[in-house]
This record gives C-alpha cells, sequence and structure tokens, in this order.
C-alpha cells in the first residue's frame, strides 16, 4: 500500500484517498465471500467490494489450481473447471489504472462428478442352490433405453442353450426372435415365433458338456425404448461361449408383440434347468436427453 | 432399487508414433471393462488386434468369430493360441472395436470377453474369446498379430462399468 505526505505532514493512505477523490487510483481488494460448487464444471464465487472500491471496476475470480476465471458481480460464476476437482478462488477488482492485489482464498470446493447417462440399477447373482429364474421387477421407468450385462452357466446335461426372456410376467404367445449363430465352423440363421411364448437371448452352456465348468457365457442385452406405451419392445443380444474348441458367438433380434405398455419386469429363464452358481446378471438404465 | 451413476472412463491412448503394444493396467474398482478402440496396421497385411492378459503369454486362450464380408458369412475357432482375438485391422482405414471383459475381477471363473470389430469397407464381426484363467485381470496389453504394429494416431479408451 502507498503513502504519502501531505501538505499537512500526516501520513495517509493514498490508494485509500485518491480512490475516493481521483479516478487515477487502483481499486481496493475486495473481502472474499463463500465459493460454492454448482456442476461438474462450474462454481460460484462470492465477494464484497471494498467501499471505496466498487464503482467502474471489473472483479474477476481466479481459480487455484489452473487460474480459471470469471467475472461479473458478486456471486461470479466460474465455468470451465474439471469434474471432480477441488479448487479454491481468490478475487481482484480491475479497472483502467490497474488491479488489486488478490483478496484472501475462498473455502474449497470440490466440482461433482462428471455426468454420466448410464446408471447401474440392480444385481443379481447366482447361489449354490442355482436358480431358474432371475426377475428384476419394479424397474424404474426414469431411463431410455436398458441393459442387461450377464455372465452365466446353465445346469443342464446339454450344450448350448438359449435364455429366455420375458416382459411383465408374461408368458402369452406374443414373442418371436431372428438369432444368427457362428459355431465356429459354421454360420446359421433361425427364426423363432411368430407367436411363442419368450424370446431367445443369451446363450448358456450345461454344467454336464464336455466344456470346462469355468467357462461362462458373457451376453450383453439392450432393450430399447422400453417405458414406450405405443411401440412393441425390440431387444438386441450380442452373446458367447468359447471352450477352447467348442462354443458359439451369437446375435439375436427379439420383439414382444403384445398390445404396447411399459416393461416393468424382466423374467430371464434357462429352458428347463436352473443358472449355475456364480452366474450373473446387472441391470444398468440409458438416460435420453 | 438404488441406481448408481457408472461407465466411468478410466485411461485413453492415441498413439503419436507407431506401437508395437498399448497397455492398460490400474484396473481394480469395477464390474465389466469396455476398451473401445480405432486402430490399423502398419503392415500390407490384415491382421487381428489382440489381448493378453497379467502378461500371460501362454497358449491359455482360445475364440469363435462370425463375419460377414459384404459376400458370404462365416465362422472360425481358434484354440490353444496366445492371445485373445478382439477384432479385424486394415492398413487402408481404421477398423471400430469394442472389447467387453466380463467380470474380470472374479477369481473363481475363466472370463469372457465379447467383441464387436467394424470397418465399413471390409467386415463386421464379433467375436468371443475366452482366458483359461481364473486369476483377476490386473493388466491388459493390446498388440497385433504377427509383431505388426498399431499405426500412429490410433484411440483406446478404457471404460470401468461396476454394477449395484
Amino acid at each position: 500500500m502507498a503513502i504519502k505526505r501531505t501538505s499537512s505532514n500526516s501520513l495517509v493512505n493514498a490508494t485509500k484517498m485518491s480512490t475516493g477523490f481521483s479516478s487515477a487510483a487502483i481499486p481496493n481488494s475486495p473481502t472474499i465471500g463463500s465459493a460454492t460448487a454448482i456442476s461438474d464444471v462450474a462454481a460460484t464465487v462470492a465477494y464484497t467490494a471494498a467501499v471505496l472500491g466498487a464503482n467502474g471496476v471489473t472483479f474477476t475470480a481466479t481459480s487455484s489450481p489452473s487460474s480459471i476465471t470469471g467475472t461479473g458481480s458478486s456471486p461470479i460464476t466460474v465455468t470451465g473447471l474439471t469434474a471432480s476437482t477441488s479448487y479454491t478462488f481468490s478475487v481482484t477488482a480491475g479497472n483502467a489504472n490497474g488491479t488489486s492485489a488478490a483478496s484472501s482464498a475462498s473455502n474449497s470446493i470440490t466440482t461433482s462428478d462428471l455426468p454420466t447417462s448410464y446408471e447401474s440399477i440392480a444385481t443379481v447373482t447366482v447361489g449354490s442352490g442355482g436358480s431358474s429364474t432371475v426377475s428384476f421387477t419394479s424397474i424404474p421407468q426414469t431411463y431410455k433405453h436398458l441393459q442387461i450385462r450377464a455372465f452365466a452357466r446353465n445346469t443342464s446335461t446339454g450344450n448350448d442353450v438359449f435364455s429366455l426372456l420375458r416382459f411383465n410376467g408374461s408368458s402369452a404367445s406374443a414373442y418371436a426372435t431372428h438369432y444368427l449363430i457362428g459355431t465356429g465352423s459354421a454360420t446359421a440363421s433361425g427364426f423363432n415365433g411368430p407367436s411363442v411364448t419368450d424370446m431367445f437371448s443369451i446363450v448358456t452352456w450345461g454344467s454336464g458338456s464336455s466344456m470346462n465348468s469355468n467357462v461362462f457365457s458373457a451376453g450383453i442385452i439392450d432393450i430399447l425404448d422400453y417405458t414406450s406405451t405405443t411401440k412393441n419392445k425390440t431387444v438386441r443380444t450380442l452373446t458367447g461361449v468359447d471352450g477352447n474348441g467348442m462354443g458359439q458367438i451369437d446375435l439375436t433380434s427379439g420383439l414382444w408383440l403384445a398390445s404396447p405398455v411399459a416393461v416393468t419386469q424382466i423374467d430371464l429363464l434357462v429352458q428347463s434347468n436352473n443358472y449355475a452358481e456364480y452366474s450373473s446378471f446387472a441391470l444398468y438404465g440409458i438416460k435420453g436427453a | 432399487m438404488a441406481a448408481g451413476s457408472t461407465y466411468t472412463p478410466i485411461a485413453t491412448t492415441t498413439l503419436s508414433s507407431n506401437q508395437s503394444s498399448v497397455t492398460f493396467n490400474s484396473l481394480s474398482g469395477y464390474t465389466d471393462l469396455i476398451i473401445v478402440s480405432n486402430s490399423k496396421n502398419n503392415t500390407g497385411s490384415n491382421y487381428y488386434l489382440t489381448a493378453q492378459f497379467n502378461s500371460d503369454t501362454g497358449s491359455n486362450y482360445s475364440s469363435t468369430r462370425f463375419q460377414g464380408d459384404g459376400s458370404a458369412a462365416a465362422s472360425t475357432r481358434y484354440t490353444n493360441a496366445t492371445e485373445a482375438k478382439i477384432g479385424y485391422t486394415y492398413t487402408t482405414d481404421f477398423t471400430l472395436g469394442i472389447f467387453q471383459i466380463q467380470n474380470y475381477s472374479n477369481s473363481t471363473t475363466y472370463k469372457t470377453c465379447l467383441s464387436r470389430s467394424n470397418n465399413a469397407s471390409q467386415i463386421v464381426m464379433a467375436i468371443v474369446s475366452t482366458w483359461r484363467n481364473t486369476n483377476a485381470i490386473t493388466s491388459i496389453d493390446l498388440k497385433m498379430e504377427a509383431s505388426a504394429q498399431i499405426v500412429a494416431g490410433s484411440t483406446f479408451t478404457l471404460y470401468g462399468i461396476l454394477a449395484a
């Protein structure tokens, strides 16, 4: 702070004196207020202008780290921050004559996590007794699409068996599936329909087959526009299992032909058998804009 | 039912020069992993992009694929291989791939992976691969077959999905 001697030989704060009476002065430093994170990329910073420093002055909030700035009146919004990152802020006041010293640092804030449109809803893991059916009930109606990620094996004595997929507990003859299979040596395509009691989805192999019992199939089931009350529901699956000499890779396209209603329940079943221990099924929701 | 945000970006690599491999590690904390790739190789031939887990170079991998090349569909099996097949790459244009490694951290079962590989001018392909090992996957090495290199500009992004 500059000090000067007056004609009366008293010492005064030159900056403060000139701020009030001269256009050639630099404003005083603001007093920092609270900083608040408002999103994954933005925060607000409050301040109080010095009594003799508010007129014709631009106030700038600066982040630490990264020196990202925002200007305006209190509270200043600072954008362009990084998600999940901690910041403090200081505020300066500037005019045509220069910029004040920075205020003290604000409280520390942390920006929120990066928003995502993909959320985990529920998981079912099959216990030692096995399970004939895996169900997701009371499915939230707040997403655009659903995805089930499966890792499974069955307890049958046979080889490949498709899991069966049903909606809303309905076993009415209102499902159909087209599928494409690669066996490792040939390809095949088939149709299960036009009006059967379930859709084909992920493939599983049986514990009684010659495939090693540590081999589980993988499957990803996408259920599109599941809350629509005007469209039949379509389902696609990518699924496969490889047992070093046996197995298959499959694509399916399923349709629920019932009078269009929102999907509130999903049932996965193994044909006449159980899902084996350690099979797991995770349901995810994908948001729309 | 409680919902939690997931599909978390973990790491991204864009090659600034040709490389023989890309490695991801520090993989813990998720249920499934997804690698999204956009890659091509530096040879005059077509090669698989492959994966090895936990630096295992033994003959402990197998894959089954099917594909359509615009004129025919076919399916092929690879047994006792030294790497898991992810997708086919070319030298003329980039191939998109999505590689799904499910339940990768369990220590009970072998690991099963699904992949989709798309090259609009060449082929569409899906592959299932198994790593015959019950250990949790802690590192992933991505390589081209036959010591081909992954060319500069290729990108690989790793995501983690955590089930509720």
